[in-house]
């Protein structure tokens, strides 16, 4: 359910950090016992649903393995650079094809070992050979050297930025393949355990329980347990944004992800509650089947969307998008030809293709995740302006697994005119919408526009390339694809989301980043 | 011919108009109910003329005016996509009370004639419908129609069906009791032994001398069926938006609770309304037809 992300879009989604008294543990040579706390992380939709293994795990799950797996390098939102974790400095040939990376010492596996050059590249092997997830971001990675105990050099069949695809936020985790002995590591992450040398570790997995996930304090945490951390992270699912608002209002959660516009705006001035809005990387997609709908009628649904309408009836979670990239990320462009809500236009294509009012119907069916009430919200309004142009549309909402299968399904009869669903970037970088969503598929996966055009796959095939080597010419071409994608019409850019979070003022060191969506870095909090 | 010795009246010299406007004197509740459910029902065939904003009942949204406080312009204030609640609301009248009617009459026309036939033939025949009746009953009609509604795609026709099918075991088993006891009673004896064809028996004598806690009980169901198909839509299986059905509105208001209050309150107080009338309705029948309370003079 990846690009679906439960509450991030949903106003409902409810990011609960809940904050409690247990007893304090001294951890690591720090001093002082850490202040101990429960960070608790609600969702009204199940956290793990994508699996366990770091490799593949291409979903929500993130939230979590955020805290239990660290990448080679990771994206800071204030810098806009990129921050050491795993590595602590790297640097690459001027042709951009080796790329050599110096690995923190002394940091261990929670399997207890040591993470070392040799496991680092045995486990970015392993992800690239199992081909899940993100794992194309090490798809220019032609060999792996381990000249030294400590060292990593790349070398790459095209010139790519490596240390900023080292740093998604998925399918680059460094994870200890040994941990399950002679017998299958998938299995045993699956059981499920992890093998990750983050600050938390697997305590206890309730799949489909409210208290889904709990992770705990991993004591050889290289970073240390001196001064102030949460040493306990509950993953707790709450179907309900009003529930997890008043466990806030409680003062039982202290952390609430997003809610509905409405709902995050009544909680302004109550005692002991911050709010906090930020633009994030993440929109809303409503995907048009391309081998159902015709150009003409693509593009009239695109005029048919009432963009300002859906902007003013979300109240501030919802920002206008310009082409697909959103602004902060490289490929943003704020003068692309863009579709203005326009019924008139929208009714003339609709006649061209034998539709509109006065012609006879057109039937459509749309899907979006059950219980996300902006998907809610934008369904109805789509609804109420195709209407208006003699387009039925029926709405269907899904849970995310079946809404997801049904536009995955081996028969195109089986699958939906509009598929609704949240997407952002794998790392800080637009690549992750073109290759997941434009990309031919032969199988659809997240393609469920099942869009083909064979110009835009070779034009995506070298744009990272060109990004690494020549950014301007990356940037051009970025924007060459986006003005043919907006002209086809095979996705209509919804909005893009504003996170909107609430949280208690028991703690501090909240940052937003948007290039990990809705993952809280719960080490890095101060209760 | 031989008539059957109840429901004789009581009064003949009184026309049958005063005495029921003297029953429903006699009998608050069945006077409050009565009132209630007249009120619903103006509003559900009124609502066109009623309703501020028709148009709001069907595709139209107002996105620039969601979630507007009650106000002089929308005394109940607007949804999520900025509908006018009251309109809304009015037109639900249309929907649930309608759903009601519908399960109800499907549950007589199944429960009915299977009850009737089980009491009035005995046997074989009795254990069999009883056993099939035992199966339904052993679940609760809530649960019967929420597991049969979640097969069924999401829509009015689904829930119609799904509450029917766990709501007309109910009626057969009151039917069945009802025929027994009638069937057993020394005119129908005296029918049989005059030659009597069956069917006259049952379609002259034991049905109507059956039919009175029946027409009780439905009443008393409306209410249930009501609360039932609210449940169902409330939970994504039974009405889709643009339908205004209030289960559906107090679903889709669930998020916004707490801030605006108006998107559930109504639609909610509208439900409680219907039920709680329909409730009254049938509890006064039921005082009013039951010869041991009756209220008839």
């Amino acid at each position: 359910m990846r690009r679906h992300r439960a509450r991030a879009a949903a106003p409902g989604a409810a990011l609960a950090l809940l904050l409690a008294a247990c007893g304090g543990g001294s951890y690591g040579s720090g001093g002082k016992a850490a202040a101990s706390a429960v960070f608790t992380y609600d969702t009204y939709t199940q956290v793990m649903v994508d699996g366990w293994d770091p490799a593949t795990e291409y979903s929500n799950g993130i939230i979590a393995m955020s805290n239990m797996y660290e990448t080679l390098t990771r994206y800071n939102p204030v810098t806009h650079q990129l921050d050491p974790l795993l590595a602590t400095r790297w640097s690459h040939s001027p042709d951009g094809l080796t790329w050599t990376f110096q690995l923190r010492h002394g940091v261990r596996f929670h399997t207890g070992r040591l993470m070392t050059a040799q496991a680092a590249r045995a486990a970015i092997l392993r992800t690239k050979r199992l081909g899940g997830g993100a794992s194309y971001i090490w798809g220019a990675v032609k060999s792996i050297d381990t000249p030294g105990p400590f060292t990593l050099v790349f070398h790459l069949s095209y010139p790519s930025p490596l240390a900023l695809e080292a740093s998604a936020d998925y399918s680059a985790y460094i994870y200890d393949t040994r941990a399950a002995g002679q017998g299958s590591l998938t299995k045993w992450l699956n059981a499920p355990h992890d093998a990750g040398t983050g600050p938390y570790t697997l305590q206890s997995w309730h799949n489909g329980q409210e208290f889904e996930v709990v992770l705990k304090a991993f004591r050889g945490y290289w970073g240390g347990w001196s001064g102030r951390h949460f040493t306990k992270v509950v993953f707790r699912v709450v179907p309900q944004d009003t529930t997890a608002a008043q466990l806030l209002r409680a003062g039982q959660v202290s952390f609430v992800e997003q809610m509905s516009p409405s709902l995050w705006a009544s909680l302004r001035g109550a005692p002991g509650i911050r709010l906090v809005s930020a633009p994030s990387w993440q929109n809303l997609l409503a995907q048009l089947n391309t081998q159902a709908l015709s150009l003409p009628v693509r593009q009239a649904i695109s005029y048919a969307t009432d963009y300002p309408g859906i902007i003013a009836a979300l109240k501030g979670a919802a920002v206008p998008s310009s082409g697909i990239v959103p602004a902060g990320l490289f490929g943003h462009f704020t003068n692309l030809p863009s579709y203005a809500y326009d019924p008139a236009r929208a009714a003339r294509l609709l006649r061209q293709a034998g539709y509109g009012p006065g012609r006879r119907p057109l039937s459509l069916t749309l899907t979006y995740t059950a219980g996300d009430s902006n998907e809610q919200v934008v369904a109805t309004l789509l609804k109420s302006t195709l209407a208006r142009l003699n387009v039925r549309l029926s709405v269907q909402p899904l849970a995310w697994a079946t809404q997801w299968a049904k536009g995955k399904s081996a028969s195109p009869a089986a699958r939906q005119d509009i598929f609704v669903e949240y997407w952002w970037p794998d790392y800080a970088d637009p690549y992750s919408w073109f290759v997941n969503l434009l990309q031919t598929q032969k199988q659809p996966f997240f393609n469920l526009s099942y869009y083909s055009d064979r110009t835009l796959d070779s034009q995506i095939a070298r744009v990272e390339s060109l990004v690494a080597t020549n950014p301007a010419a990356g940037s051009a071409l970025y924007r060459t694809m986006q003005v043919e994608i907006l002209r086809q019409a095979p996705i209509v850019f919804l909005y893009n989301t504003n996170y909107q979070y609430a949280m208690t003022t028991t703690f501090s060191g909240f940052q937003v980043n948007p290039a990990y969506p809705n993952v809280v870095f719960a080490y890095d909090l101060r209760p | 011919m031989i008539e059957s010795p109840v429901l004789a009246p009581p009064d003949a010299a009184v026309p049958r108009g005063a005495r029921a406007l003297r029953a429903l004197r006699a009998n608050p509740l069945l006077l409050a109910g009565a009132a209630l459910v007249l009120l619903i029902v103006l509003a559900a065939v009124l609502a066109p003329l009623l309703a501020p904003y028709p148009g709001d009942a069907g595709t139209a949204t107002h996105p620039f005016a969601a979630l507007r406080p009650p106000s002089a312009a929308h005394p109940f204030g607007t949804d999520e996509v900025g509908r006018d609640i009251l309109s809304r609301v009015l037109y639900g009248a249309r929907v649930s009370p309608l759903i009601a009617v519908v399960v109800l009459a499907i549950a007589c026309a199944v429960g009915v004639p299977l009850g009737v036939a089980a009491g009035f033939f005995g046997g074989w025949l009795d254990e069999a419908i009883m056993r099939v009746t035992d199966v339904f009953l052993a679940f609760p009609p809530l649960l019967l129609a929420l597991a049969l509604a979640a097969v069924l795609p999401a829509s009015l026709v689904s829930v119609t069906v799904a509450i029917a099918a766990s709501w007309w075991p109910w009626y057969a088993r009151l039917l069945r009791g009802q025929a027994a006891s009638v069937a057993g009673r020394p005119y129908i004896e005296a029918c049989r032994a005059l030659g009597i064809s069956r069917a006259r028996i049952v379609f002259r004598h034991i049905l109507p001398n059956s039919v009175t806690p029946l027409l009780v009980q439905v009443s008393l169901d409306v209410g249930g069926v009501i609360l039932t198909a609210s449940a169902l839509s409330f939970l994504g299986l039974g009405a889709q938006d643009p339908v205004p059905d209030w289960g559906l509105m107090v679903a889709e208001g669930q998020g916004y609770f707490t801030p605006d209050w108006w998107l559930v309150t109504f639609p909610g107080l509208a439900i409680l309304l219907t039920a709680f009338a329909f409730n009254l309705l049938g509890d006064g029948l039921r005082d009013m037809l039951d010869p041991r309370r009756s209220f008839l003079p």
